[in-house]
């Protein structure tokens, strides 16, 4: 049985729709991340499984408790859901010591001082806040302060955690170490995880499946290496990763390969969603993939080198194609040179019917 | 043998009567009075007077009838009506003895029921005109006088009636503009009640109301404020001014002078009555007794400072060295239901109205 | 984490009985507020005072008060006033706040708290002040005289009255404005002063601009409290019959020789038809001064204007209005407390007296009235406070028809003249047998003011509740809090700061509170506010000036008292 269940859940603002029919399951163990831009909805549906927003339509059930349904009128509040949400700013209460903050889901609970006392020493001790206790949330860290409103989370064993945004706070160096310390602790302790957030890499490294939102509906979900490898339509695409991009048009569609013909060039790769031919169509490929050959020759386009950069790890090389740019990565600076063939590769370039 | 035995007894009886604090001349049962009232324990009195001139009272009270404490709320006259009608009608009872110089008001409240009747044994040394109904009685003598500021205004200019008054304004309108004050008759009580009474013996109140116009007159509804204004030269004349006040306040005051008109003056009693729906009906009879006796007559002709208004009482300031002065014309404003008549709306406004009209017309110089 | 097993969510029922303080909480505000406005409407269509036994239904009151040509010249007056003192205090106002707040002025750590003074000082006080040393013969007056042979002022006309209540208003437009400024950031300041602009122009043309909600609603706020003006048109006003609203309500009591109240209540209706347009006014525009504030967010790093050149100009203008707003009345009042009488050619050294002040401490009324001011304003304001916070939490964040029910409600008294508020409670603890006898006890006077000041009183708790945070409750609550303990477990414990300063506001206000007493005053629970009136109109002047003196005193040292502990005035 799922932890999570949602289904056809519709939630508007007023007049503005914000969500528009979504449905997701969280299965026992797993991490799902809810991915998108901002205003896709990301964030409402996961307070809306909190309670802490009201939708108008569909069901959410945490384990076989329906805690939300739009046809009963069923509304169970927030306080009653017996979920943990982490906050993108923590939230710790600055009155509280870190004891008393994490303290407090079991003291609600009724649990016994002995039993809460060696409950959150336990959870505090996962998280490496053993010693912090009785510090106040002001004199610690950014890093400490989201492990803190981790363990007043889980202390009191919620079938679901709910993260929002877990990492964004924290800087750069200190979120890649974070995303992967936090799926590590996830799994060890067998969680069921809901997570919010905007940055596709924190996303499919964290998760085990991946719902990418727009404008409140799932766009498509999937393992990371599915939304990825296999984007279903643009959005997507252009969504997980970075890429290039060629408008043309779609001259010829048949059995899964496609052609798009462009200013001054001819490629051809796998037909997604709404390649037909005579079309508008995109041409899109993950900038990794493109190389740059010698000769021309299928799916190779003359391009001119505007410019190198040199980024530390790699060089990135910016061609002019046509009224287009083309980005490449390379391991050493290019001679300059007339001309160049920039070849996108027919297996890993995804041909998609424009505006899809 | 009977005869003296019966007048030995009755002494007897006076005498430990007497022992027991009742005064001198009282009915020998007055002394179940005394101690109902020594068992109510005090007596609640609402008056205009100020707390701080009432003290000797107060505590001449408390000394001559030990165990009765006087609890004393000074409001003014309007306040205590209005506190009076609601509490009654509310069967809040809070006043014991109402005591207002608002003479009109506190004879309406007698009319209306709300008096007791009580047949002190001091009524019968105030004059006449003092008792009413064996309901209330006025208990002090103020006669209304004109103020002057001794610096500012010449001793040939003071005017010593009320036809003087006018014609100093009407002639030296220059000097006098803007600083003559008196009574705002649509606020203060006293002061219509006074206007209404001038015209009954001034013919020519209506010049002096002209006048008033043309000298751009100043209205106050407080004594103190008028005071204030002719002593610190703010103002040159004051007109109807209570005299107790004024009178006190010039005696430590070298800039104030008084003046008491010649052609007549008016005179103010103090209206005392006790509450039918008293608490403390015997404290209130004994408070009442006490202020209408010669000893308490005493007291407010003396340190009170105010004027007592029987006549065979010897203190600073009477009836009887004031009317040495006045002679016929002191004019007592007399505690009966004649003075009544403008608590009429209709009346009171028309009066008001025509005032304010002659006032106007002064102004234009008609 | 797992020997501990799944708990069950915790018992947080949602039955009648949790729903109980809120319901209860809602009831008896509800109760306090309409009761006695309920009284004055009904009271207004009687011929003669509700609990006499004549009366009778009728629009009589109505009739006489709109036929009488006072009213409408009152009513002109008031608009006069509430105009003029608009358009003095706004600008004066907020210059002084850009100068204060965004300029690098000296001494304004010494400077700020005496430009709050008016607002801590009764506007009879005031206005007494004035008369005292600027009126014809006040102290300044006859030393201009001695000094250039003549004073050119006079303070009994409706233009001085406009430009003095205009002067002392500055403290209200001060406050918001500050408020607003310091949400700004300093960018745009120094971009006008790199293009070349002096501080002044810079004020003009971006920073008030920028402000002009919080001005707006400073404007609407002073042109409301214009029509409410009652100790200063009393004292200054009445020399030379300058009638305004409430002196023309205060007049009706004596009038007709006998009590009007129906006229009085017609009156108070036709006041209150005026004011709460303009009470709900200032709501939407304070709502909309919020949320222009937040829009910006937050500020950045603020930066002080230079004033270089221009800095003796800003300072002699705020020495200037320091010393007609704030020196020149209250100077007047410590002079003539310590005098026995003055005037032309009276001497000052010759006339000082303690008598005053033993006038004052020698009499019970006047001591018990200074014991009951105290009270009344420390545990009296403590427990206004209280119950502020608890109508607080029965609407905060709660967007119900319940919490927009008490939003209005809570703007009803602010609508009503103080006078007659005061007469209203009168009434109600006379006739209510239950409240009865707590009627002369300060409790009926402390129940008064606390409603009357509802409005202003919630404005500062929610101003306090705002700024926590919502995820700070709402993390509560996905824990398992239920509403109740969020409230006494989080919220209060994080707006503690917040309420001593609300304490020491609603402190200040009960202190110099006047007009709600008048009916009200009763032996035993006198205050000094409106033992002030009482004492005014019955020409106490060495009594009123020694009170006065003591009364400003008193909130001196209570100012002093919270500022030494931290607290702070306004956020």
């Amino acid at each position: 049985m799922a932890e999570l269940t949602v289904d056809d859940l519709h939630l508007r603002y007023g007049d503005t729709p914000i969500l528009n029919g979504v449905a997701l399951t969280l299965e026992r163990g797993q991490v799902v991340s809810l991915l998108g831009p901002s205003g896709s909805g990301k964030t409402t549906l996961l307070r809306a499984v909190a309670g802490l927003e009201t939708p108008y339509q569909g069901t959410i059930r945490v384990g076989d408790q329906v805690v939300f349904d739009g046809a009963r009128a069923l509304d169970v509040p927030a306080e009653r859901r017996n979920l943990g949400l982490v906050f993108q700013s923590y939230a710790l209460w600055p009155h509280k010591t870190i004891f008393d903050n994490v303290a407090y889901g079991l003291k609600l609970r009724g649990h016994s001082a002995a039993d809460i006392k060696t409950s959150v020493t336990r959870a505090l001790e996962q998280l490496s806040l053993g010693h912090l206790g009785q510090r106040y949330p002001h004199q610690l860290s950014g890093g400490q302060q989201q492990r803190v409103a981790l363990a007043r989370a889980l202390v009191y064993n919620p079938p679901v955690i709910l993260l929002d945004e877990p990492l964004s706070n924290l800087d750069a160096k200190l979120r890649e170490e974070a995303r992967a310390w936090l799926r590590e602790l996830i799994v060890r302790l067998q969680l069921s995880a809901l997570c919010v957030t905007h940055d596709q890499a924190e996303a499919m490294a964290m998760s085990d499946r991946i719902l990418l939102l727009n404008g409140g509906r799932i766009e498509q979900q999937g393992t990371p290496r599915e939304m990825y490898g296999n984007p279903s339509t643009l959005f997507v695409a252009d969504f997980m990763g970075s890429n290039n991009e060629l408008k043309g048009d779609i001259v010829e569609a048949r059995d899964g390969v496609a052609t798009l013909n462009g200013d001054g060039f001819s490629v051809t790769g796998a037909a997604r969603s709404g390649a037909a031919t005579g079309v508008p169509g995109v041409a899109m490929i993950r900038v990794e993939r493109v190389r740059i050959a010698d000769a021309p020759g299928p799916n190779r386009i003359a391009a001119k080198l505007v410019t190198s950069m040199y980024i530390g790890d790699r060089f990135e090389h910016l061609f002019e194609v046509g009224k287009g740019r083309l980005r490449a990565y390379g391991d050493s600076a290019l001679e300059a040179r007339e001309a160049f063939h920039v070849e996108l590769p027919r297996d890993s370039l995804w041909i998609f019917r424009a505006g899809s | 043998m009977l005869k003296h035995l019966a007048g030995l007894g009755a002494a007897l009886v006076a005498a430990s009567a007497l022992a027991q604090g009742v005064p001198a001349g009282y009915p020998a049962d007055y002394a179940k009075v005394l101690d109902a009232a020594k068992k109510e324990g005090k007596v609640v009195i609402y008056s205009a007077l100020d707390t701080k001139a009432a003290q000797p009272l107060i505590r001449d009270f408390e000394s001559a009838f030990p165990g009765i404490k006087v609890e004393y709320n000074d409001m003014n006259s309007t306040e205590m009506y209005n506190r009076f009608i609601a509490e009654s009608a509310s069967g809040q009872g809070g006043a014991d003895v109402m005591w207002s110089s608002a003479m009109d008001l506190q004879v309406k409240l007698v009319d209306e029921g709300k008096a007791m009747a009580y047949a002190s044994p001091e009524a019968s040394k105030l004059p006449s005109w003092a008792v009413y109904k064996g309901e209330a009685w006025g208990t002090t003598y103020e006669p209304a006088v004109f103020i002057y500021n001794k610096r500012l205004v010449a001793a040939d200019e003071v005017p010593h009636d009320h036809a003087a008054f006018a014609k100093l304004l009407e002639s030296k309108t220059a000097k006098f503009k803007g600083k003559v004050n008196t009574y705002d008759i649509e606020k203060s009580g006293v002061g219509f009640m006074f206007v209404v009474q001038d015209t009954k013996y001034f013919q020519g109140m209506k010049d002096l109301e002209k006048a008033f116009g043309k000298a751009e007159y100043k209205v106050f509804s407080s004594t103190g404020n008028m005071l204030e204004k002719v002593s610190s030269g703010e103002h040159l004349l004051g007109y109807n001014v209570l005299g107790s006040y004024a009178l006190v306040r010039a005696k430590k005051d070298p800039s104030l002078g008084v003046v008491l008109p010649k052609d007549f003056t008016l005179v103010l009693s103090r209206v005392m009555f006790i509450a039918k729906q008293a608490k403390n009906p015997n404290a209130a009879k004994v408070w009442t007794d006490y202020i209408l006796s010669q000893r308490g007559q005493k007291m407010i002709g003396g340190p009170v400072e105010l004027f007592a208004v029987r006549s065979d009482v010897d203190a600073e300031y009477t009836a009887a060295s004031l009317n040495k002065e006045l002679g016929a014309n002191a004019k007592p404003i007399p505690v009966s239901s004649e003075i009544v008549g403008y608590l009429d709306p209709k009346k009171r406004l028309d009066f008001i109205s025509a005032w304010k009209s002659e006032i106007a017309a002064g102004a234009a110089g008609k | 984490m797992s020997t501990v097993p799944a708990a069950v969510a915790p018992v947080a029922p949602n039955t009648l009985l949790a729903r109980f303080p809120r319901a209860l909480t809602i009831l008896v505000t509800a109760s306090a507020v309409l009761a006695p406005l309920a009284l004055i409407l009904y009271q207004s269509f009687l011929t003669a005072p509700f609990f006499d036994a004549s009366k009778k239904v009728g629009l009589g009151a109505y009739r006489f008060v709109f036929a009488d040509p006072d009213f409408w010249q009152a009513f002109l007056n008031s608009f006069t006033l509430a105009v003029g003192m608009t358009l003095i205090a706004v600008p004066l106002g907020a210059l002084l706040a850009f100068v204060m707040e965004r300029t690098d002025l000296p001494w304004k750590r010494v400077l700020e708290p005496m430009i709050l003074v008016p607002s801590f000082v009764s506007p009879m006080v005031l206005s007494f002040g004035y008369v005292v040393a600027a009126g014809p013969v006040g102290f300044y007056s006859v030393w201009a005289q001695d000094l250039i042979g003549t004073a050119p002022w006079g303070i009994y006309s409706i233009p001085a009255m406009a430009v003095i209540a205009g002067l002392t208003h500055v403290p209200n437009v001060y406050v918001y404005a500050t408020s607003a400024l310091k949400s700004l950031g300093s960018d745009v300041e120094e971009a006008a002063r790199t293009a070349g602009a002096s501080p002044f122009r810079v004020a003009a043309t971006v920073s008030l601009p920028l402000i002009a909600p919080a001005l707006l609603f400073s404007a609407v706020l002073v042109f409301f409290l214009g029509f409410e003006l009652f100790g200063l048109p009393l004292v200054l006003g009445d020399p030379e019959g300058h009638l305004v609203l409430s002196t023309y309500l205060y007049k009706l009591t004596n009038k007709l020789g006998v009590p009007s109240y129906h006229l009085m209540a017609a009156v108070a209706i036709c006041i209150v038809a005026v004011t709460f347009p303009l009470v709900l006014l200032q709501r939407r525009l304070l709502q909309n001064a919020r949320r222009f504030a937040t829009i910006k967010g937050k500020a950045g790093r603020m930066k002080a204007l230079p004033l270089g050149r221009w800095k003796p100009l800003a300072m002699a203008l705020l020495l200037a209005w320091l010393f007609l707003a704030v020196i020149v009345p209250v100077s007047g009042i410590a002079l003539r407390a310590f005098v026995t009488n003055w005037g032309i050619g009276v001497s000052l050294l010759d006339a000082f007296t303690l008598d005053n002040f033993r006038a004052v401490f020698e009499e019970p009324t006047h001591t018990r009235a200074i014991v009951n001011t105290i009270l009344i304003g420390t545990i009296g304001g403590a427990i206004a406070v209280a119950c502020y916070t608890a109508i607080g939490f029965a609407t905060h964040r709660r967007n119900d028809g319940w919490s927009r029910f008490v939003d209005y409600l809570v703007l009803v008294p602010r609508a009503v003249p103080g006078l007659l508020a005061g007469l209203a409670f009168l009434w109600v603890f006379l006739f209510v047998p239950l409240l009865a006898p707590l009627r002369a006890t300060l409790f009926s006077m402390w129940l008064a003011y606390t409603v009357v000041w509802l409005a202003y009183g919630m404005r500062l708790i929610s101003t306090s509740l705002f700024q926590v945070s919502t995820e700070l409750e709402e993390a509560a609550r996905t824990i398992g809090a239920s509403r109740g303990r969020i409230s006494r477990e989080i919220t209060l414990p994080l707006i503690r700061h917040g309420l001593l300063g609300s304490w020491l506001l609603v402190f200040m206000i009960f202190e110099r509170e006047y007009s709600t007493g008048v009916y009200l005053l009763a032996p035993g629970n006198e205050v000094i506010g409106a033992e002030l009136v009482s004492l005014w109109q019955g020409g106490a002047i060495d009594v009123v000036a020694a009170l006065s003196l003591v009364n400003i005193v008193l909130v001196a040292i209570g100012l002093a008292i919270a500022l030494r502990f931290g607290v702070r005035l306004r956020d």
